[in-house]
């Protein structure tokens, strides 16, 4: 028996580091403080649904095929490709991200990650205004005010609450929940929200009218505000606001509600805004509560090895950003790419049916540990250790606090860097030789 | 006068890039030279001539060639990027960034542009007879200035975020404008005759005249009695406030 | 094994006192020795201008630079110096290059070696980002690096300070700098960044930070003497109070006096101040602003305990990045430019801002010439590191044209030529005749840097050196730097070779092949008890109050592949 302490939980952007691991003949027996969707994860969940051999479509159906096989199809998709797609790379380690960057590189790819369908938004928000943060232990013991707008971390994040936001205690908040005002801003009463000190129902996809009332409350032009913005009284938008101009310490954590609602990116740039307004009379900091566990990590793997953190094409060699054009959905929808390769990410899953039926038409390749509706879609299946669980490797906490996940178990399949690698040999064997 | 006419042999599904395809590169060539040139189709490059039909008719200067191009170029991008003068006239649906960074010359299009058409445009004139998309005029990611200069006219209507960013230069929308347009405007000049949705967002500076509806206008703008612009009165809004904006917002 | 012969160099290696003179260099796995065999390859330098591998002591390359990209999409395509910024497709030999002044990290190191640099040092590491770091620094080609660790508004460093304890302050540092993998004990407007925490700042070194009961000056000298404790191969290195402020030359100098009296055991200073040019200006507004570099340079040149760094500015687009958290603040909504912060848990703060400098605004041309007033009335060029605080005053890539603003009076001349009026009053540049020669150059651009981080193997070409060596397309023989500036500025752009560790990296300005460069560290032994007890704070902290563990704190190995450990003995 081995008990593994203050391992980290590759589920969520919390990547929580205090989990305790108990492992008997190669099985995980016992998991402690995890939440449950980390204990799920943890315990069985990842021995279901495995991918157990390399597979090739042949006549239409998936057949178990050599691993060495698997490799030759899929780098013979890749160099007769005009354009491939390269999704995910979100469930899975910074050392396999670079890999994946690496192939994307040497086959004239776009290579997009999961925040096509998340926080992509908020990088661009960033890229218009900048991005105010704080790591979450800043928030932990400084904040008095949390805000959470258009997120429920009661389900998507159970344990943030507690660790590094409304109930955590730190230096400055020592009684913790009872030294802060918790503040929910969404479109409907959230299980996160029954928690709060004061919930702020809006109207759907109004997020930006009332970031702009209040940015004009807290600089000073109340004025010009009507009697309600966004379903929202202008009183309580002036109370609000002095609320944030108040307090020691504001942290907003946004969600998707913000980044995927109308509006989209200008939502997070208007709160970028409101953040620095805020400072000229307290302190305030944004943090988004980004989803899979290591979505962090390849926007900062794709932005120190090609400048961007996403949307990154390779098409005519030099790398070129520009989402609406280069997103994963953008060139989908459109029909731009003739193959594409997802690895740990389900577009199956998440992406919108216009995307999906032209997936179905070009030849993909899927590296995972899961049979997932991505593999129905897929051309040549490479099952994967699950990071985290089978493979080490890096990973970025959503406030870019970068950790290194344990090997917990031992494992018969390959990691997804291991498998890219191959990928990017057999890609020069089959260009040289032509 | 030179007269290029490019005709597309076969639709293309994967995007070309042809931000060769302007009178600057044509000007004084032949019919051979111009089909020399390439383009990218994919990650590969291709020759202008292998994927058009090229006519060549007399042979001038850039300010006296004009380029026709015809067949469904809905999947071409960047035709007359970086254009300085002379003509193009596209004679059907065309793909995004036509005509960015032009400096002159004019490009008419008869047809849809898709998004980024005119983007940090310098000068000339660009007309779309048809719908533009997003980003009509705009700026790419992280710049602080879309256009700067030119004039941008579409008959149809465009999607969000018109003129974003946009530093100078004119655009004219006689049909609807999406979310968001003239958002953080610092100079240029804006006018949509149809519909549209909260207008001027962090305007600093230029002039944005909504003929149509202004829904939802933003919290940010303080009224300011009307003016009257060839001879109809509007509600004079000034603003951004947030962004110490001296921009004027005229509305019905 | 691999000998390598460089004939007809004519070398400028201050270190070995070798002014600019025709030798050969013997090159034998990887150092320098006294002589090959016949069988060595050989190559002719020509009468070539040949030094040490430049090394830059002072450079945002790795952590925080990110930041940097991801808000500046337009920076990637920025073309302003031809060759060595903008986007570069990828050949059999490189990667895909993007940016100018946060270009991606495989540009970062082919930029640097095509310029003649082989080692470059990150001047802020936050301890628990330091992973982050050494993940760039794997991903930066060719160079060897190190990385200065973040102490200044440290909460255990501030305690330890207030309660007195400095050998538990010095076993803490040795710990920080274990756990971060660092060289040396940065500290940035110290105190400041946990003002920050609250949105405010420390107003000078008798400031008292909130709620912690120590001003800047006790965080500087228990430092300091930590530092010296410790015996470590570099200074504290200080990125003073009241930085880009108006009147601040005069905490500049209070912070350098402050050490004067401080003693080391190693041969080197016990203050490294960086980036001058920020904290040299007189006045009282930025209407009666001006250079107070006169008064700085002159108290420099009265003692012998310091060091400093330029700082330099370069027009155009640059990129603002710091642990001074207020200050990029104050930037943001001064430049009304965007802007992004970091509040980093019991440790620091940060921020990043773009900025631009014209030579047509008036401010932006006093601060240009701060910097080279600076570098030109200190007298001992052993004292003067160049830097532009890379991309703070300007990417790293305008050092050659930078060269030659040190080197050339006339070339000053042109420049000044299109600035305002006001502009001429407020500095002092246009009477200073001075120009720097190549052999002063080179003390400037590596020797010196081999002093003040006592790296004994690099910054020279003498025996047992590393065999990092760039040869530049330049006789000293024949050409007059003071007047040929073109020529000079072309020559430092784009190394006629490159040699790192003996290969060559660089030739003819192209990148010839990209090794894996090694990453410097140090180990400071403290006694065991002394650890303990400190170990037992610490623990406290992660219990209470840092968001990871303590276990997942720490560096692993797995992120040096390619370590270097200098270790060293408490006092």
């Amino acid at each position: 028996m081995v008990v593994i302490t203050d391992a980290i939980c590759s589920l969520c952007g919390s990547l929580c580091d205090d989990i305790t691991v108990t492992v008997e003949d190669n099985v995980i027996t016992n998991v402690e403080r995890a939440c449950i969707l980390g204990r799920n994860k943890f315990v069985g969940m990842f021995l279901h649904d495995r991918i157990e051999s390399p597979m090739i479509r042949k006549n239409g159906e998936l057949v178990d095929v050599s691993y060495e096989e698997a490799i030759d199809e899929a780098a013979k998709i890749l160099v007769n490709s005009k354009r491939t797609l390269s999704y995910g790379w979100c469930s899975t380690s910074c050392e396999a991200i670079s890999k994946a960057i690496q192939l994307a590189e040497e086959t004239g790819s776009l290579i997009d990650s999961t925040a096509n369908v998340c926080h992509g938004p908020s990088a661009l928000a960033v890229q218009e205004k900048g991005g105010p943060s704080a790591t979450l232990g800043a928030v932990k013991n400084r904040a008095d005010v949390v805000i959470f707008w258009g997120c429920n971390p009661a389900h998507a994040h159970p344990r943030h609450m507690s660790r590094y936001s409304s109930f955590s205690k730190g230096f400055f908040t020592q009684k913790g929940r009872k030294d802060r005002k918790m503040i929910v801003i969404d479109v409907r009463k959230t299980d996160t929200a029954k928690l709060a000190d004061t919930y702020v129902e809006i109207e759907q996809g109004s997020d930006y009218l009332l970031v702009t009332a209040l940015r004009s409350a807290i600089n000073g032009h109340e004025d010009v505000i009507p009697d309600a913005v966004a379903g929202v009284s202008k009183e309580d938008i002036l109370e609000l606001a002095n609320v944030l101009k108040e307090a020691k310490y504001t942290c907003v954590f946004y969600g998707m509600g913000v980044t995927q609602s109308r509006s989209k990116y200008k939502n997070g740039d208007g709160v970028s805004s409101l953040i620095s307004d805020i400072n000229q009379h307290s302190k305030a900091v944004m943090i988004g509560m980004r989803g899979h566990y290591n979505v962090t990590g390849f926007g900062q793997v794709a932005t120190w090895e090609t400048g961007f953190p996403m949307a990154i094409d390779f098409t005519r060699g030099a790398p070129y950003y520009n989402p609406g054009e280069t997103g994963a959905n953008d060139v989908l929808v459109r029909g731009d790419v003739d193959a594409a390769i997802i690895s740990a990410a389900d577009a199956g899953a998440h992406f919108p049916q216009d995307s999906l039926k032209y997936l179905a038409k070009i030849p993909v390749i899927q590296i995972d540990p899961y049979a997932n509706p991505t593999t129905e879609l897929s051309d040549v299946v490479f099952p994967a250790a699950v990071v985290g669980v089978e493979a080490e490797g890096t990973a970025y906490r959503m406030d870019g606090i970068s950790l290194r996940m344990k090997k917990l178990i031992d494992t018969k399949f390959k990691t997804d860097e291991e498998i890219t690698v191959d990928l990017i040999n057999k890609v020069r064997e089959l260009k040289g030789g032509a | 006068m030179q007269t290029v006419t490019l005709s597309l042999k076969e639709k293309n599904a994967i995007p070309i890039e042809a931000d060769t395809i302007n009178p600057d590169n044509f000007a004084s060539k032949s019919k051979d030279e111009i089909g020399a040139i390439l383009v990218w189709y994919g990650n590969a490059q291709v020759t202008i001539g292998e994927v058009f039909d090229v006519a060549v008719d007399g042979s001038d200067s850039t300010e006296n060639t004009k380029v026709v191009i015809n067949g469904d170029v809905s999947r071409v991008k960047r035709i007359g990027q970086e254009m300085s003068a002379g003509e193009i006239e596209i004679n059907s649906n065309v793909d995004m960034h036509c005509g960015s960074n032009m400096t002159g010359g004019k490009i008419t299009i008869n047809g849809d542009a898709d998004s980024w058409v005119g983007c940090e445009m310098k000068g000339g004139e660009i007309v779309v007879n048809g719908n533009g998309s997003y980003y009509v005029g705009g700026g790419y990611r992280g710049e602080a200035c879309g256009m700067k200069g030119g004039k941008i006219t579409v008959t149809g209507n465009v999607r969000d975020y018109l003129g974003e960013h946009m530093c100078g230069g004119e655009i004219v929308v006689k049909g609807d404008a999406g979310l968001l347009p003239g958002i953080s405007n610092n100079g240029g000049s804006i006018v949509i005759e149809g519909n549209t949705t909260m207008p001027a967002s962090e305007m600093k500076a230029g002039t944005i005249i909504i003929k149509g509806e202004a829904a939802e206008l933003l919290p940010s703008f303080a009224e300011d009695g009307t003016e009257d612009v060839d001879g109809v009165t509007y509600r004079k809004f000034a603003g951004d406030v947030n962004a110490n904006g001296k921009g004027v917002l005229l509305v019905k | 094994m691999s000998e390598l012969l460089i004939k007809n160099a004519v070398v400028c290696d201050p270190i070995n006192n070798v002014n600019c003179e025709k030798m050969d260099i013997s090159v034998k796995d990887g150092k320098i020795v006294e002589s090959v065999s016949s069988g060595a390859k050989v190559i002719d330098a020509g009468g070539k201008l040949t030094m040490a591998g430049g090394v830059d002591g002072h450079t945002h390359c790795a952590g925080k630079i990110n930041v940097g990209r991801f808000m500046s999409p337009h920076d990637m395509r920025m073309t302003n110096v031809p060759g060595l910024s903008g986007k570069e497709a990828p050949t059999a030999t490189t990667r895909a290059q993007v940016g100018y002044n946060t270009p991606n990290a495989f540009a970062i190191g082919y930029r640097y070696a095509k310029l003649g640099y082989t080692t470059i040092g990150e001047a802020a590491i936050p301890i628990i980002g330091a992973r982050h770091t050494h993940e760039e620094f794997e991903a930066i080609p060719i160079l060897d690096k190190f990385g200065l660790t973040l102490f200044g508004s440290n909460w255990q460093v501030m305690e330890y300070i207030r309660d007195d304890e400095p050998e538990k302050l010095a076993a803490y540092v040795a710990w920080g700098l274990k756990a971060s993998r660092g060289y040396g004990i940065k500290i940035v407007n110290p105190g400041g960044g946990e003002a920050w925490g609250w949105g405010k700042n420390v107003s000078g070194l008798d400031d008292p930070v909130p709620n912690f009961d120590v001003t800047p000056a006790q965080i500087i000298m228990g430092l300091a003497e930590a530092n010296e404790k410790l015996n470590l191969p570099h200074s504290i290195h200080l990125h003073c109070n009241n930085l880009g402020k108006p009147g601040n030359y005069e905490t500049t100098i209070a912070s350098m006096k402050l050490l004067e009296n401080l003693k080391s055991n190693r041969d080197r200073q016990v203050l490294h101040v960086t980036h001058v040019q920020f904290n040299a200006y007189g006045g009282t507004s930025w209407r009666d602003f001006e250079s107070a570099a006169p008064q700085v340079s002159d108290y420099i040149n009265s003692t012998d305990h310091m060091t400093f760094d330029l700082g330099q500015a370069i027009f155009g687009p640059a990129m603002t990045m710091t642990a001074d958290g207020p200050v990029e603040y104050a930037n943001s909504r001064m430049l009304n430019a965007k802007w992004s912060n970091m509040d980093v848990e019991l440790e620091d703060a940060s921020g990043v801002v773009p900025i631009t400098y014209s030579p047509k605004n008036f401010v932006n041309a006093v601060q240009w010439a701060i910097g080279l007033e600076l570098a030109l009335l200190v007298d001992d060029p052993w004292k003067v590191m160049f830097t532009t605080d890379s991309p703070n005053g300007g990417s790293f890539v305008n050092y050659p044209e930078a060269y030659t603003y040190l080197m050339s009076a006339k070339r000053r001349a042109e420049v000044i030529e299109g600035f305002p009026e006001m502009a001429l009053g407020r500095m002092n540049i246009p009477g200073i005749d001075r120009e720097i020669d190549l052999y002063e150059l080179a003390i400037m651009t590596r020797a010196m840097q081999s002093k003040i981080y006592c790296m004994d193997t690099k910054g020279h070409l003498g025996v047992g050196a590393d065999a990092d060596i760039a040869i530049y397309d330049l006789k000293p023989d024949s050409v007059d730097t003071t007047v040929e500036y073109a020529a000079v500025k072309k020559a430092f752009s784009g190394a006629a070779y490159t040699i790192k560790s003996g290969e060559v990296v660089v030739k003819d300005g192209e990148i010839a092949m990209t090794p894996e460069g090694r990453t410097y560290w140090v180990n400071a032994k403290m006694p065991q008890a002394t650890v303990d007890a400190m170990q037992v704070d610490v623990a406290k902290k992660f219990k209470k109050y840092y968001s990871v563990s303590q276990s997942n704190y720490m560096v692993e190995d797995e992120y040096l592949p390619h370590p270097v450990e200098i270790t060293t003995e408490a006092v």
